[in-house]
């Protein structure tokens, strides 16, 4: 199982389409993909340290590992406002993974650890594309290792913390106008600290509420590496090899949810989340050298955001589970300033699942996510670039977890 | 077996669709117009003039060789012009052939080096001045260089180089090659060198057309166009104060590092200026550290000379190193050819109105589409345009507007003016043409060694 999580770990290329919702990806296990990427009242084992670290310390088994990878291939079409242009976006594919372990140490606590990548983006214009002066390509991951201990009251209420340190990565190309071939790339890295805390409640048999807050973490880049390919003759105003500075906000979330045992065999579940994406105001790059010509701010000025979700698991037998859910992804951005990096639309989400259990403890988890960005008019105002905007995103997932 | 196969085969198909987002995609109309044979008449700004000269990518880039790239898509036929056999192309110093201006080094009189417009090679292909009549009629009859009241004028060609290369007989006008092309469809912008042949020369030895006789021209090219049927636009003149070429050179050019430099001068105009305020007048001169106003000629003056008001313009064609090392400015007066005084400045803005009103005039009496581009030029100068991320203004090289001359458009410039252009054709025939995309154009290119 380890060996499997390792290369896992190391396969993965750690970059991925945008799909609504900002650049949040919220699949950190799929068997909550399956079931609309409700997380918060279940406990399911070990991804809760994502979920509800709350619910961590219900898990009935002693010891539960977690592992799993999807797939996001999606497009972005843009037709341009006023003319005969369209573009689609090659984005490779993007693997977002997961890998938890936990182990309950007597009927109170529980601790656990996760490796996992919430936030991320990977949007691949052609290079020469009508909005090229804006972005050509973006490439943006982040991985949250995250410690968690969680402690429970008589099966009925659990609640959990998790400290998360966050790594990630971003680069960044876009044409500039000094000559037909000048462009700029932007590479860096950044680190940061947040939490992560639940509580779950069981006031009834067959019934889980669950409420989740994960903290914002600024991502903050220093000492990025910018490379400018301009005519030399500019060479004295801006230097070819700079330095630079920058910060993303990942945005706070707060989770609800609910799920409600109907039957034996039918599990029905609700969540809402709210993503505080109003956290995102606007992108600035501050460069080492010649500040005054190349510094800028960017307005982004997203909005907080509310999901609901809907789904619903069936039991078919001690084998087989399925699962199917649907959601309602509202884009965070801005009507004026929305800009092609993150091609964020109103988005609806369909989900499906399915578990196999082969002996007992051991579940392969598939999971399958549509996604449709409704097609939307949308602006940058600063660089009067405006058109519509549409998406479509499939996402298969296949994970195993392992409790015991 | 074989309908398993198909099965999975739509089901494939069905997922690889759905992966693939769709928008309805442009829908393109000519409206009330036929843009089968499209016809441009004008002066430089329709040839594709950039960069002190006439040279094939430049006249690839004309304006009106984007606007028929876009009526393309609306039933648009081949657009043909009088190209040029390359990218030097030809200008003129008086009447001296050179090449275009490309961004270069430069070393002034000081020694300095620094970026500036030099001539891209030190001679030019003659073959570009070589007649091309024979591969006519064109759909471009963009001459540079040409008035209003130049274009019924017979064996025009003999007197304009840009016209001769393509003139049909030697006794043709060229008003004379616009029936040939049978247009459905026409642009006419013509009037600017009327006006701006009067500022380019600091209003020495020019004068502006007199608007009667540039209306009686107007029309009788207007009416040609028109005789047939075809339907059109036209646009007015932008105001030739708003271009970089008068607007480069700063009237206070003159400055003066050192306080003794300053009182040496001081000292030099001390009597000049016991004159001055003997005559009542306060217009004395004076320098300072700093940058400071040049000194000018001004014929009407009983001393002839004074320093430049910050409401008058220098033109970008005085030669700067005189003004660095030959005393122009400080000790020698810099000659009125180089500048427009507020009388000038005055004589331009007054022909600018009463022109664009006639032409304004002329195309709601005729139901031709009009096109504002000295709006459009105001609203560069005072706010600038963003287009696909790309700025413009009137600055020069860096505005993006403006080609290395000042007063003739980048491919960039033009693609905005060709929008514009798009969007009043739009607008008066009830077409859709698309607009184009800026991005794909260049503007002044910077040197890579």
């Amino acid at each position: 199982m380890k060996k499997l999580i390792v290369t896992i770990v190391t396969l993965t290329l750690l970059s991925w389409s945008a799909f609504g919702g900002g650049y949040q990806v919220r699949l950190q296990g799929q068997k909550q993909t399956g079931i609309g990427l409700i997380g918060t009242p279940f406990t399911y084992g070990a991804s809760s340290i994502f979920y509800n670290p709350g619910a961590l310390a219900l898990v009935p088994e002693k010891f539960s590992f977690s592992a799993g990878v999807s797939g996001i291939m999606g497009k972005a079409v843009f037709q341009k406002s006023a003319t005969d242009y369209q573009a689609y976006t090659d984005s490779p594919m993007g693997t977002p993974f997961y890998a938890y372990g936990s182990w309950k140490i007597n009927n109170s606590f529980a601790v656990g650890l996760g490796a996992y990548t919430p936030f991320g983006n990977s949007v691949v214009w052609n290079d020469d594309w009508a909005g090229r002066y804006l972005i050509q390509n973006i490439s943006l991951s982040a991985i949250f290792i995250q410690p968690t201990i969680s402690y429970q009251v008589k099966d009925k209420f659990g609640i959990g913390a998790g400290f998360v340190y966050a790594i990630g990565n971003v680069e960044i190309n876009k044409a500039l106008y000094y000559n037909t071939n000048s462009d700029v790339s932007l590479k860096g890295s950044g680190s940061n600290i947040g939490f992560n805390i639940g509580v779950f409640y069981r006031p009834v048999e067959g019934v889980n509420i669950g409420i989740d807050y994960r903290s914002k973490i600024i991502m903050k880049v220093e000492d990025g590496d910018a490379n400018f390919n301009i005519p030399s003759s500019l060479a004295t105003t801006i230097p070819p090899e700079n330095k630079f500075s920058a910060e993303l906000p990942l945005p706070a979330n707060l989770d609800f949810g609910v799920s409600i045992d109907i039957t034996e065999k039918w599990l029905i579940a609700f969540e809402i989340n709210w993503v505080f994406w109003g956290v995102y105001d606007s992108l600035i790059f501050t460069f080492e050298e010649s500040g005054d010509l190349l510094d800028s701010s960017n307005p982004r000025i997203y909005k907080n955001s509310v999901l609901p979700r809907i789904g619903a698991e069936f039991n078919l037998n001690e084998m087989f589970s399925f699962r199917a859910g649907a959601y309602y992804d509202p884009t965070p951005t801005n009507e004026q300033y929305f800009t092609p990096e993150t091609v964020s639309l109103n988005t609806v989400g369909l989900t499906l699942g399915v578990s196999i259990v082969p002996v007992k403890g051991l579940s392969i988890d598939l999971s399958y996510l549509q996604l449709f960005g409704m097609e939307a008019d949308k602006s940058y105002d600063p660089a009067n670039f405006s058109g519509t905007y549409k998406t479509v995103t499939f996402i298969p997932g296949i994970g195993l977890s392992y409790n015991f | 077996m074989k309908y398993r196969y198909i099965f999975y085969s739509v089901i494939i198909l069905a997922l690889l669709n759905a992966c693939k987002p769709t928008i309805e995609e442009f829908a393109p109309a000519s409206g009330n117009a036929d843009f089968s044979r499209y016809i441009a008449v004008g002066n430089s700004l329709t040839a594709g003039y950039a960069d002190g000269a006439l040279y094939k990518s430049g006249q690839e880039y004309s304006l009106p060789n984007i606007l028929a790239g876009q009526f393309k898509s609306v039933g648009g036929g081949d657009f043909k012009q009088p190209l040029m056999v390359d990218d030097n192309g030809v200008g003129f110093r008086g009447i001296t052939p050179v090449t275009k201006l490309v961004l270069g080094y430069t070393e002034d009189c000081k020694g300095v080096i620094s970026l500036g417009p030099v001539l891209a090679s030190d001679q030019i292909d003659p073959a570009n001045l070589a007649s091309v009549a024979d591969q006519g009629p064109f759909n471009n009859i963009g001459v540079p260089g040409i008035k209003a009241i130049h274009m019924a004028v017979p064996g025009y060609g003999t007197l304009n180089p840009y016209y001769g290369r393509f003139m049909s007989l030697p006794t043709s006008a060229v008003i004379d090659e616009i029936a040939p092309v049978n247009a459905t469809f026409f642009t006419l912008w013509l009037g600017n060198n009327d006006i701006l042949d009067f500022a380019l020369a600091g209003g020495e030895g020019e004068i502006i057309t007199p608007i009667s006789l540039f209306e009686q021209a107007y029309m009788a090219t207007l009416n040609i166009l028109l005789a047939n049927g075809a339907k059109g636009v036209v646009a007015n003149l932008p105001d030739p104060l708003n271009t970089a070429f008068f607007n480069t050179v700063p009237y206070n050019a003159l400055v003066i590092q050192e306080q003794g430099d300053a009182a040496v001068l001081n000292a030099a105009y001390a009597p000049l200026n016991q004159i001055i305020i003997g005559a009542g007048s306060t217009d004395t001169i004076y320098f300072s550290v700093g940058p400071n106003p040049l000194v000018i000629v001004d014929a009407s003056l009983p001393w002839g000379l004074r320093q430049i008001k910050s409401d008058e313009k220098i033109l970008l064609s005085i030669p700067q190193d005189s003004i660095k090392c030959s005393g122009w400015g400080s000790q020698v007066p810099v000659p009125a050819s180089f500048v427009l005084d507020q009388n000038e400045i005055t004589e331009i803005n007054t022909a600018i109105t009463d022109y664009n009103t006639k032409i304004f005039e002329i195309a709601v009496d005729q139901s031709v589409g009009f096109v504002n581009i000295n709006k459009v030029l105001k609203e560069a100068t005072e706010n600038g345009y963003v287009f696909d991320g790309i700025e413009f203004d009137t600055e020069f090289v860096k505005g993006n507007i403006f080609s290395l001359d000042g007063i003739h458009k980048t491919p960039a410039g033009n693609a905005v003016i060709a929008n514009f252009f798009i969007e009043a054709i739009n607008l008066q025939f009830n077409a859709n043409i698309p607009l184009t995309v800026i991005a794909d154009y260049p503007a002044v290119q910077f040197p890579t060694d």
